[in-house]
Parts: C-alpha cells; structure tokens; sequence
C-alpha cells in the first residue's frame, strides 16, 4: 500500500510538472484578412486580366471602398497547448475607422485638382470576389472612372512565456503579465482605372507592435493593440499615399504612351483654381522691399 | 527719411506680428493636409453650410512652389504695411479673404476648390502703394512704379486671358486672377473709406473747434 501511494504520488507531481511546462510553451495565432487579388480575381486559377492603355478623363471622378471580407479561409485562428484558450482575433478595424480612413484618403485625393469628386462607396456594394464585373456596376451607379480599393491584413501571435507557471498560483494569471503578444498589420491602397482595368498605382502601411498581457485581459490587450496596429498602419499608409500621388502625376507627364490624358469639355487644368503670385510681381515687390530697407537705414 | 506729412497716417512701428501670424498659419495648413481639406475652398462643403470655407481658402496652398512665391510676396508686403505702421492692416486682411471667397463663389461657378493667399497678398500690395501715395519723396514714386507695374500685370491677366504664373509655372491648378482683382478692389475700398473717415473728422474739428 505505502509503495503504491508513494508511486500515485510521484506520477501525479510528474504529469503536473508536464503540464506546467507545455502550458509555459503555448502559442497561437489569429489573421484577418482580405485580399484585392481575392476580390478582383475569385477562383480563376490564371488571375491574368490585360489591362489597357488607361484614358484619364480629366478630372477624374474617384471612388474609395474597402475590399469586402468574407472570402472562406480569410479570417483564421489557431493555437496550441497553453492554459486559457486562445483569445485572439479581436480585430478592432471598426465601421468608424474605416471610414475614417477613407476619409483621409479622400483628403488627399482632393488636394488634386485632376480630380473632381471623390465618392465613399459603402461596404455592401462590393460582393465578396465581385471582380471587375463588380466594379463596372459601381463605376455605373457612382459615376467613377478611377477606385481606391482598401484591404489590410493583420495577425496577431500570443505566446506564453515562462512566467506563465506562475498561473499555478491562481493569482499569477490575475497580475503577472506572462502573455506575449506580436501584433503585425498591414494596409493596402490599390488604385485601379476601372475601364482599362489597370493598376495605376499602390501605397501600404505597415505596423508591428509587441506587447504582454497577464492571463486575465489578454483578450483587451489584444484588441487594443489590433487598433492600435491599425491606428499606425493608417498614419503610414496616407504619407506614402501622398507620395504616391505625387509620383504619379510625374509619371503621367513622363510616360504619355502609358497614359492617355483626355480633357472634359469645359476643363482647363482646373476644377481646382490657385491664387498665386507670379515671379515678376515677387521680382518687383522685392525691389520695393529692398528699397524700403536702404532707405530705413538712412533715417 | 520718412516724409513729415506721412506721420498722419502713421501708427507707431512695430513688429509685424500679423503678418508673422498669417504665414505662421499657411505655414501649419500646408504641413497638416487634414487640416487644409477642412479648410480649402470647397464649393460643395460651402453649399451644405461650411462658411467658412470662404475665407479660410485663402490659407491653403496647393503645393510647395504655391506656397512658396503667396509665402514670400505676403512676407515683403505685410512686413512694410506693418513697420510703417500703416493702420487697419489686420482688417484689410479679413475682408480681402471674403470678398474674394464671395466672388469665386459667385462668378466662378465652374471652379470647385480654390487655396491660396495671393488675391490677399494683391490687396496688401495694393494697400501699401495707396498709403504710399499719400506720402512725400522717393518713397511714393516707389509706390506708384509699383501700382502702375501691378496694374499692368492685372491688365496682362486679364486681356490676353494669360497669366504670367501660367506661362512659366508647371503648377496644375488654374490661375485665378479674378482673387488679385477682388483683393486689389478690397485695398481700394478700404483705403477710399479711410480717407473718407479722415476727412469727415477733419471737417467735424473744422466745425467744432
């Protein structure tokens, strides 16, 4: 009986101990997604579409929209081992953020005087894999020749550590923040002229954030991170938005052969007026302003 | 050298603190593009109730080179006006930025966006050569070469339908000359009324001594 009992407990201490250190060992994962390659080109094993020689019908009328989710196998989850389940995938790109995103996408598309509206399409025009097909009834009903499409994608990792053995205590879980989270996000802005079906241009942001957690509030700390991931990958994204535009207004000057540049009856270059000073107005006010100065240090 | 008579019209110099301020703010407008869509000419946002796009237009600039040449030509004019002390410079401002909203609104229907502070700036050239004039010396010849140089600018503007910053900028946006008239017709206005104001004082002191 003693031999026994001595055994029961040594093998209860072992398979404790066996635990504790998987449980130190767990990790698990968490990807929204989604994809303008999936929506633009669903279940076509070739996704080739040529595009055409794009003609810009000055100014351009624009369209901004998120790529809809929804595609199977875009939103995925897993984990392995560890004490509480897995509490990612709290994705914090919210209805309100997104359209403030869009919004200041639209900030710097308005800078520009070659475009002439910019209209917010709502999230449910756009089908899940619509295609081109889809666009070209969005280009019918809003009028637009050219659309930003939005994606992001972000994946959150959750690993324990190992101050995790501490949740044997119960409190451990409650205030020792063993939980280590990588929270990795990535925006997309694709331009597309809608009728050529060709990619005018693109500008990411990108965010990496890494944080921990205890036990308890890994799910909040996640969820925060989510946004906050969101938060810098936006702030990314509109800067080399903003470069990106730049650079294409160059690269539609430079390379007339790729783009074809066709001015609406009545537009001149404008749309967009700028009150400016010319360089012999400056030139002349300099000299005025040159001899206000001579002459003050006469006096 | 400042001519004796000129002193009448004068408040004490100072520095001049609006004009550091109104570039100040360009200056931050351009560099917050959130801030400048927010406050651009935008001839929709102003039909659903954004006033003050209409003034605040004049603000924003539409690139660096824009912001460059409004920036330094507002920097000569406004840094003179206030150093000589010329008085209501802050006023002439403020009701050259909305005369030319009103007016873009109003006559230029076809164009949606405007920035730009150079219709302010023709107001405070044209504000400075009107007190010149009333001045003695060389100081209001200076000021009148420049008037004549600036209304044979506008007149180039206008006539041909050709602006000078068109014929040597790259910039995309349209020239507006109709802010440098309605900037220019504001310093006028102001200038006219303040003489006005001055000679009604002098006739009322004549009266009662």
């Amino acid at each position: 009986m003693k031999t026994t009992g001595i055994s029961l407990f040594t093998a209860l201490a072992i398979s404790l101990l066996v635990v504790a250190l998987f449980g130190g060992c767990a990790t698990g994962a968490t990807k929204n997604a989604t994809s303008v390659v999936d929506y633009l080109f669903p279940d076509t094993k070739d996704p080739v579409v040529t595009p055409g020689i794009p003609v810009l019908t000055l100014p351009v009328r624009v369209g901004i929209a998120f790529v809809p989710s929804g595609s199977p196998g875009r939103s995925s989850r897993y984990g392995a081992g560890g004490f509480g389940s897995f509490q990612g995938g709290n994705l914090a790109l919210t209805e309100k953020k997104k359209n403030d995103l869009m919004q200041a996408v639209a900030d710097r598309f308005k800078k520009y005087p070659f475009v002439k509206d910019i209209e917010i399409i709502p999230s449910a025009y756009l089908k899940p894999g619509g295609s081109f097909a889809n666009l070209d009834q969005i280009r019918t009903m809003y009028g637009v020749d050219v659309i930003a499409l939005l994606s992001y994608d972000q994946v959150q990792f959750t690993d324990e550590g190992t101050l995790s053995l501490t949740y044997w205590t119960i409190v451990g879980a409650y205030v020792i923040p063993a939980e280590k989270n990588d929270t990795q996000t990535m925006l997309d802005a694709v331009v597309y002229d809608i009728p050529s079906r060709k990619m005018l241009f693109r500008a990411p942001g990108l965010s990496h954030i890494r944080g921990s957690a205890t036990l308890v509030n890994q799910s909040e700390q996640l969820r925060a991170d989510s946004g906050k991931g969101f938060d810098d990958a936006s702030k990314e994204l509109i800067v080399n938005l903003d470069e990106q535009l730049a650079h294409f207004r160059e690269k539609v000057k430079e390379r007339p052969e790729e783009f074809r540049v066709v001015n609406s009856p009545g537009y001149s270059g404008g749309g967009s007026g700028g009150g400016s000073i010319d360089p012999v107005s400056l030139l002349l006010l300099s000299g005025l302003g040159g001899c206000f100065l001579w002459m003050r240090k006469r006096i | 050298m400042l001519p004796v008579d000129a002193k009448t019209h004068l408040t004490p110099a100072h520095m001049p603190v609006w004009t550091l301020a109104i570039c100040a703010a360009a200056l931050l407008v351009f560099f917050m593009p959130g801030l400048g869509a927010l406050l651009v000419y935008d001839r929709a946002a102003i039909a659903q109730g954004e006033l003050w796009r209409l003034v605040t237009g004049n603000l924003v600039h539409l690139s660096v080179t824009h912001l460059a040449y409004d920036l330094a030509a507002f920097l000569i004019a406004g840094t003179i006006i206030e150093m000589r002390g010329y008085r209501h410079f802050a006023l002439l401002c403020t009701s050259a930025a909305m005369l030319i909203g009103i007016a873009i609104q109003g006559l230029k229907p076809e164009l949606n966006f405007y920035g730009g502070l150079s219709g302010v700036v023709t107001a405070a050239i044209t504000y400075l050569c009107l007190q010149g004039l009333t001045e003695k010396g060389t100081w209001r010849w200076l000021c009148a070469a420049m008037l004549a140089g600036l209304a044979a600018k506008s007149w180039v503007e206008l006539v041909p339908g050709k602006s000078l910053l068109a014929a040597v900028s790259t910039e995309a946006f349209v020239p507006v000359p109709l802010s440098h008239l309605t900037g220019a017709a504001s310093a006028i206005l102001l200038f006219v009324l303040m003489r006005l104001s001055a000679s009604m004082g002098q006739a009322k002191t004549a009266m009662h001594p």
